[in-house]
């Protein structure tokens, strides 16, 4: 990686943690949906990383988010679970479209590469987030909502900056 | 030996990842530690700071709900003045000699909200002031409208409160017009309601009667508004109603609190813990 990519991943992450701690903390449609916009900081690494960097960088932007939200390291715990399981998919996209490349974004992927990406990781990163919120099992089906909801919006608004920004 | 490196070399990742996600599940279970409660939460001056800034711009649209609450509980306390100049004591029971000090035994701090939190599990509230003006965990907080929680973690200046709505958040609240006592406790679901439990079926529960905080409360003061009465059930094979509270506060337009400074809470929990000394 050059410098000049290590600098503009490093911004991405900033942007993408100011935005969650600016702006997305206070969006809840309907009392359901959340959005966690950061963990597209995550998602958006390059493939080639080195997987040691996207388990650290992933627990520090977690931790970073958990600072400021007074949850003590469950977005933490649920960021490095993702950032682990993210190459095993990567790797198991690129060997059933047969490229040689491995590549994430958009433009690189396709749209329905790209959701078949993002989605699952989104979907177990909100699971865990949201299970490990509750306090009682009686919540049970309220926060399988939330779940479903949050997820749906966070990949939306990841696939729309996506969308819009030009790399 | 050599395996043995050769193992963790392999398994580098997956060590790892399994090392981080311990540690965050440490933080998660242990979150009173000295580290995580004095740097690791809203309460951190920077972290605080950063939110002041972010909320002062939400601030502007929310002067008119401000004023109108400021301006209600100004005609409260103008009604208050009025009831207790009329009161003669003569109503006290006889011998009831009032003690000065048990009556002034409370004081407020005012503070401005940083950082608001309603639709989580488990919400917390994050105020400008902090130990440099005398507020500790544990003292309860109140806005113009009623209830809000109680103090948690302190920084010099700013502090974090868990909300009442918060799962292990409990106030003991008593029914002005039946005169039952229970706790209000939030389900975890829609910030405007919050349940009562432990009141019992064999008394007459009115609807649209008021819940305020009961007088055997250390924390907060006696009849400061928790919520009013929306609907109650009877479960039959169950000895307790389920009543449900609509809360009296706002808590999405929350921006000014009241901390409640008990002075004689430390006598008064002494007293206890020594009786429960004398149990053991």
């Amino acid at each position: 990686m050059s410098l000049r990519e290590a600098i503009q991943y490093s911004l991405m992450i900033l942007l993408y943690l100011f935005l969650q701690i600016f702006f997305m903390r206070n969006i809840v449609l309907f009392n359901y949906a959340f959005c966690f916009i950061y963990i597209a900081a995550i998602l958006l690494l390059p493939a080639d990383m080195d997987r040691m960097y996207t388990l650290l960088i992933a627990f520090a932007v977690g931790f970073i988010v958990d600072v400021f939200s007074n949850t003590f390291g469950m977005h933490a715990s649920a960021t490095v679970l993702i950032a682990y399981l993210r190459p095993f998919l990567i790797h198991y996209q690129m060997k059933s479209r047969g490229a040689e490349r491995a590549e994430v974004g958009i433009r690189a992927q396709g749209l329905g590469a790209f959701v078949s990406y993002i989605f699952p990781l989104i979907l177990i990163h909100h699971s865990m987030l949201f299970l490990m919120e509750m306090n009682n099992f009686g919540m049970i089906l309220y926060t399988l909502i939330r779940i479903g909801a949050s997820t749906l919006f966070t990949t939306i608004l990841i696939i729309l900056l996506e969308l819009f920004s030009k790399r | 030996m050599l395996q043995l490196v050769d193992f963790v070399v392999r398994n580098r990742f997956f060590l790892v990842f399994v090392l981080l996600e311990v540690l965050s599940a440490w933080m998660i279970v242990r979150n009173n530690t000295y580290w995580g409660a004095t740097y690791f939460n809203t309460s951190n001056y920077y972290v605080a700071k950063t939110l002041a800034f972010s909320n002062s711009v939400r601030d502007y649209t929310k002067l008119d709900e401000i004023n109108a609450d400021l301006a209600s509980e100004n005609a409260h306390l103008h009604a208050l003045v009025a009831k207790l100049s009329q009161t003669n004591p003569s109503q006290l029971p006889a011998g009831y000699v009032p003690d000065s000090a048990f009556a002034a035994r409370f004081s407020y701090t005012v503070a401005k909200v940083v950082d608001n939190e309603t639709n989580k599990a488990n919400n917390v509230i994050t105020i400008d002031k902090g130990t440099a003006h005398g507020i500790k965990p544990g003292m309860g907080v109140i806005s113009a409208t009623g209830v809000v929680g109680k103090v948690r973690f302190c920084s010099e200046h700013y502090s974090v409160i868990t909300s009442i709505l918060h799962s292990n958040f409990m106030v003991s609240s008593k029914l002005v017009r039946s005169k039952e006592i229970g706790y209000a406790k939030w389900d975890g679901k829609d910030p405007n309601l919050i349940d009562m439990i432990d009141v019992s079926k064999y008394t007459k529960v009115f609807k649209g009667d008021s819940a305020v905080t009961s007088d055997q409360n250390s924390v907060f003061p006696p009849n400061i508004m928790v919520g009013k009465v929306q609907s109650v059930a009877v479960n039959p094979n169950q000895t307790f109603y389920n009543i449900v509270l609509k809360l009296a506060t706002d808590f999405r337009n929350l921006s000014y609190v009241y901390v409640v400074q008990n002075h004689q809470l430390v006598e008064q929990e002494n007293l206890k813990a020594r009786t429960i000394e004398l149990k053991k």
